[in-house]
């Protein structure tokens, strides 16, 4: 070891005696710095973490035991078959989260065979599917940092993608609010963190009064403001099934229900994937497992990072509200001071017109923990001071998601240092969503090295087609093209969900799309069925009923999301009877 | 009745053919309008087709009827008529005009289409409330239904929402469906009620919960929901006076399902666009005596006007939404003036809202007292002149009540019109 690895070693065990954290070891593991022993409670154990943080390791290992808390391991799908085994892919993917699905994409422009692996009954089911979807201007990242590079990058790669892949982008802006007059001597700062990133657009100082002109029913307290025009909005769901369907249409496979339970190998390379459904050969692995990812890499060998799992609750708010507000509006996200790791939170847009609070931030031991809770879920509904007009009456649901943090907070996208066929797209926590299409650029380029280096010939695919179309909303259509489609398919024309307007034939796309929705909640994500203030109350039993006669199953066999998620638990009394009767 | 699709004029056009619609069709039908009933299921019905115990038409067929039968009726009624019915029909917006209304529409036979109207109807009825709205936390398992989503699964479908329920809020399809699940075979653990008296009607707690020893908890609510995927329990609560759950008392179910039944909102969100003042009680619009709501021409009944607890009052309020839109239409007369007819004591709301003049004959006037009183009197004034007076007793908020009363009475010029609910002291 270093001799400077030893000093800092030494220094991380002052500071955590100085924090009474006396039960915590402290060791050098490779490159990396790892804790062990244990903590009080998970605050303390994750204080240790970000001591931990810092001091020049390549990553922080955080194996400090609780009493009384014991991490739970991740869900696990049911189906249990071979029918991957043997199947051989270049690349095999781990996780279909946005990252996932987007250097899947970005590979499917080179011949080579490519596979999504997620353990879910659908795309976007962890992180993807419950944040904020806003794709940040890059000023909130600090300079420097992976999370800065990538933003500013993948915010200006959206445009684009919108308009290649068949997803809404909006660019409302965001506009950071000043509650005293102090704020306004941060504005120095401001204006050099946004030259330093290469944040896009006219972003400026606001003052109150134009705070008021452009944003009348924000709270009048307010002293002025920041505004960075590049902020945008996507349903971040939909953008991770629009890139999966693209990598699709350009011979990638994505298999769901399937997770990596092991990886088999030999000589510093993965020979084997092991999987529920068999075992896969490949040239390749791409690690992006989200809140799990560092366990994917302990599978290889090559832990040299752990993830805490951060909690993050959103309330969204009915569709109605859209007039009240035209930009996101939040408080300052101060500097990424150390221990203000969440985005400071506010009022955002949605694509679809509704609005959203949030996010929060807390710790969670239970990384798959998607539960909300009174405490958090009444700081939330603080933010809504920022806008005079909002009120919680007008929640019609909420979440949480958890974020994979690291202890250095920052992205980890590189190739392993121990394996020679494995690439880390790890610890993508906010801004993730908006960073993925650059992420995806870089790791694309990476695996692209790899796999030459081991002797595959990659070559650009001739006849990659970056055009998506996805399910278009036929309540959007004019009147006469929403006339002409009923009258080729009447399907269109039958409103199953009265809130949000979705008729039979967009239920029945969404089943037979390049990646199909198989559940209740995969039919919600893809065309809205259920999403409403009446929260599936009406349409629910349609829906199911159009699910099972569309698939040809039992409508006793449709899950909410897959696994034992059964709606309805069998036949009434009297249907039984009837049926004997027959 | 006709079923013509080409037709693009009607004087009276009614959206929803549950009790209210169908009854409002009838009436208009009956004043010698052409009339069309739009309804986006396939049938006409509403609700009720869901409904299959008894107990309907108490009043207004002097029989006890289930649900289908009472709908049945009025289907043969509107059946009888010169009504053009449009099932699977689906209102898309509404533009007011100079003298009448222009409406949207979407079905799968024309596509999108439009159809103009001298007067309206809106018998949209209600939407049950969700867990959201009552702020439910916990885990996001299947296994989570409305009363009327339970109802529909079982009565319509047959299908069991599970096997061990859990009944959150005692409104009266909470009650009605814990009945229901018991006698499919399903264990109720009881009824949670966050209130200190249930919601429902007092006949349904009897026939519904006591006779099938279902217990009712006052003051207690679900403050937790458990399982990833499946419902695996609930953690019920006592509540304090402020409704603040007292965890101490905090107690693990294991159950399988979480039935809700915590309200019912009026369905009017198609009304927003048009600035329709909305009770903010009732979340109904504010309506006259002739049931018209803010916007002239456009009338409101059955619980798109206010939730109502008998199918009876809410087929009157059609018939009476039915009737005056088609007056509309024969005798196109502005009002001379209207009034906002003030609440006072513990009336929590009162329908019609408004008087609009000039007045003639008895009006049905529904209300519900904001707190439950054993003996208590209506009374109707103008300014200090009483103009009717009535006792009443055993009035709680879960049960509506109705009176006619006089509004010709009142005059135009007098001070302001008063609906006031006064407890009484009674000495024995
Ligand atoms: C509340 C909240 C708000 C946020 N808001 C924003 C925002 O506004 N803008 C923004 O840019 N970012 C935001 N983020 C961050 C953003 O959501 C993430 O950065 C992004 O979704 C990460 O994508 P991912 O693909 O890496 O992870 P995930 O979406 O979590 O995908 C990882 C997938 O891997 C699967 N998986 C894991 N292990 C295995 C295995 N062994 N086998 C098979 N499958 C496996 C998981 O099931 C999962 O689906 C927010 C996050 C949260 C929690
Ligand atoms: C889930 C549920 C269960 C109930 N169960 C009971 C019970 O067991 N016993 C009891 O006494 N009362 C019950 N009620 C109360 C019951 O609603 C009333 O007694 C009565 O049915 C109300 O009649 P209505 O005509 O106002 O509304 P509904 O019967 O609800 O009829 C409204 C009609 O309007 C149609 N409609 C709505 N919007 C549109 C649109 N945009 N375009 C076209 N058509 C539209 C609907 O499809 C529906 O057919 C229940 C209510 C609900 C919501």
């Amino acid at each position: 070891m270093s001799q400077r690895a030893e000093r800092e070693l030494k220094r991380v065990r002052r500071k955590l005696k100085k924090k009474n954290l006396k039960a915590v070891n402290v060791e050098a593991a490779g490159k990396s710095i790892r804790l062990s022993g244990s903590a009080g409670n998970w605050d303390e154990r994750v204080r240790a973490g970000y001591i931990a943080a810092g001091h020049g390791f390549k990553g922080v290992i955080n194996d400090i035991t609780v009493d009384g808390i014991t991490e739970p391991e991740m869900s696990l799908p049911l189906v249990s078959d071979e029918m991957l085994d043997g199947r051989e892919f270049d690349a095999v993917i781990v996780g279909g989260g946005v990252v996932g699905c987007a250097i899947a994409r970005e590979l499917s422009k080179m011949n080579i065979s490519i596979v999504i692996l997620e353990k879910e009954a659908d795309l976007a089911m962890q992180a993807s599917g419950r944040n904020d979807g806003m794709i940040h201007p890059g000023f909130a990242a600090s300079p420097g940092t992976k999370k800065a590079h990538y933003n500013i990058r993948g915010n200006r790669m959206y445009t684009e993608l919108s308009k290649q892949l068949d997803f809404e982008l909006k660019r409302p802006g965001s506009i950071i609010l000043f509650k005293t007059a102090w704020y306004k001597l941060l504005l120095p700062i401001f204006k050099a963190r946004c030259r330093k990133n290469g944040v896009e657009g006219s972003w400026r100082s606001l003052s109150a009064k134009e705070v008021r002109r452009v944003e009348p029913n924000v709270s009048p307290s307010q002293k002025g403001g920041f505004i960075l025009p590049s902020a945008g909005i996507v349903s971040p769901y939909r953008v991770t099934i629009a890139l999966a369907e693209n990598a699709v249409e350009n011979g990638a496979e994505v298999f769901l229900n399937t997770v990596v339970r092991d990886l088999e190998s030999a000589d510093g390379k993965i020979t084997g994937v092991v999987t529920n459904r068999g075992t896969l050969r490949c040239g390749l692995v791409i690690n992006a497992a989200g809140v799990w990812a560092d366990k994917l890499a302990e599978m290889a060998g090559d832990r040299f990072f752990s993830i805490h799992g951060r909690k993050g609750t959103d309330a969204i708010l009915d569709r109605s509200c859209a007039p009240l507000q035209r930009h996101i509006v939040g408080m300052p996200s101060l500097l990424g001071t150390k221990n203000s790791h969440s985005k400071g939170g506010g009022i955002v847009l949605c694509v679809e017109g509704n609005i959203l609070l949030g996010p929060t931030a807390e710790e969670v031991p239970d990384r798959e923990d998607y539960s909300t809770e009174p405490e958090s879920f009444n700081n939330l509904l603080k933010q809504l001071y920022l806008n005079t007009r909002l009120n919680s009456s007008m929640i019609i649901n909420y979440y949480s998601g958890v974020r994979a943090a690291s202890w250095d907070e920052d992205f980890i996208i590189e190739p392993s240092e121990k394996v020679s066929n494995l690439i880390h797209v790890a610890a993508i926590q906010s801004p993730g969503l908006a960073s993925a299409p650059a992420i995806a650029e870089d790791v694309a380029q990476m695996a692209v090295r790899a796999l030459t280096s081991a002797g595959v010939r990659v070559l650009p695919r001739a006849d990659f087609n970056p055009i998506r179309r996805g399910i278009p909303a036929v309540k959007d259509l004019t009147a006469e093209a929403r006339t002409a489609l009923i009258k080729e398919d009447p399907a269109y024309g039958e409103i199953l969900c009265r809130c949000e307007e979705v008729s039979r034939g967009e239920i029945r796309d969404a089943l037979l799309s390049k990646v199909p929705a198989t559940t209740i909640d995969g039919v919600k994500r893809r065309v809205r069925a259920g999403a409403g203030r009446c929260h599936g109350g009406f349409c629910l039993p349609r829906v199911i009923q159009a699910m099972a006669s569309e698939l040809g199953v039992q409508v006793t066999d449709i899950t909410k999301k897959g696994g034992d998620s059964a709606i309805l638990i069998g036949e009434t009394k009297e249907e039984a009877a009837r049926e004997a009767a027959v | 009745m006709k079923q013509q699709y080409d037709k693009h004029r009607y004087d009276v056009v009614v959206i929803g053919s549950g009790p209210a619609g169908m009854a409002a069709a009838v009436s208009a039908a009956d004043s010698g309008v052409s009339v069309c009933l739009a309804e986006r299921e396939e049938r006409m019905g509403g609700i009720l087709k869901q409904c299959i115990h008894d107990g309907f038409g108490l009043i207004r067929f002097k029989e006890k009827l289930t649900g289908p039968e009472y709908a049945w009726r009025y289907e043969q009624m509107v059946r009888k008529r010169d009504i053009d019915f449009m099932g699977l029909t689906f209102l898309t917006g509404i533009e007011k005009r100079e003298n009448d209304f222009k409406i949207a529409f979407v079905n799968p036979e024309r596509g999108v289409f439009e159809i103009e109207a001298g007067s309206l109807v809106m018998a949209m009825g209600c939407r049950e409330r969700s867990g959201r709205q009552i702020f439910l936390h916990g885990e996001r398992p299947a296994g989570i239904f409305t009363a009327g989503q339970a109802q529909d699964f079982i009565n319509l479908k047959g299908f069991m929402p599970g096997r061990r329920c859990v009944i959150l809020g005692s409104g009266d399809i909470g009650l009605i469906m814990s009945r229901r699940l018991t006698l499919e075979g399903a264990e109720v653990l009881g009824v949670y009620e966050i209130g200190s008296a249930p919601s429902g009607l007092t006949r349904n707690i009897v026939q519904c919960l006591e006779d099938y020893n279902i217990p009712l908890h006052l003051e207690t609510t679900v403050t937790e929901v458990h399982g990833k995927e499946r419902v695996e329990g609930v953690t019920v609560c006592r509540v304090d006076e402020n409704k603040k759950p007292i965890m101490e008392t905090a107690l693990f179910l294991a159950c399988d399902s979480l039935i809700l039944s915590v309200g019912l909102i009026p369905e009017n969100d198609i009304l927003a666009p048009l600035d329709v003042d909305i009770d903010s009680v009732t979340k109904g619009p504010s309506v006259n005596q002739r049931q018209e709501t803010s916007v002239p021409g456009m009338f409101s009944c059955g619980n798109a006007l206010h939730v109502s607890d008998l199918v009876d009052y809410v087929s009157e309020s059609g018939h009476v939404a039915g009737k005056m839109a088609a007056a509309r239409v024969l005798k196109r007369e502005a009002d001379s003036g209207q009034m906002v007819i003030k609440k006072a004591g513990i009336l929590q709301y009162a329908v019609p809202q408004n008087i609009s003049f000039p007045v003639n004959g008895q009006v049905p006037v529904f209300f519900r007292p904001s707190e439950a009183s054993d003996h208590a009197e209506f009374i109707f004034r103008q300014g200090e002149r009483v103009i009717h007076k009535k006792k009443l007793s055993w009035l709680k908020p879960s049960e509506m009540h109705r009176l006619e009363l006089d509004l010709s009475k009142v005059r135009q010029d007098g001070p302001a019109v008063t609906f006031e609910l006064k407890p009484e002291a009674v000495n024995e």
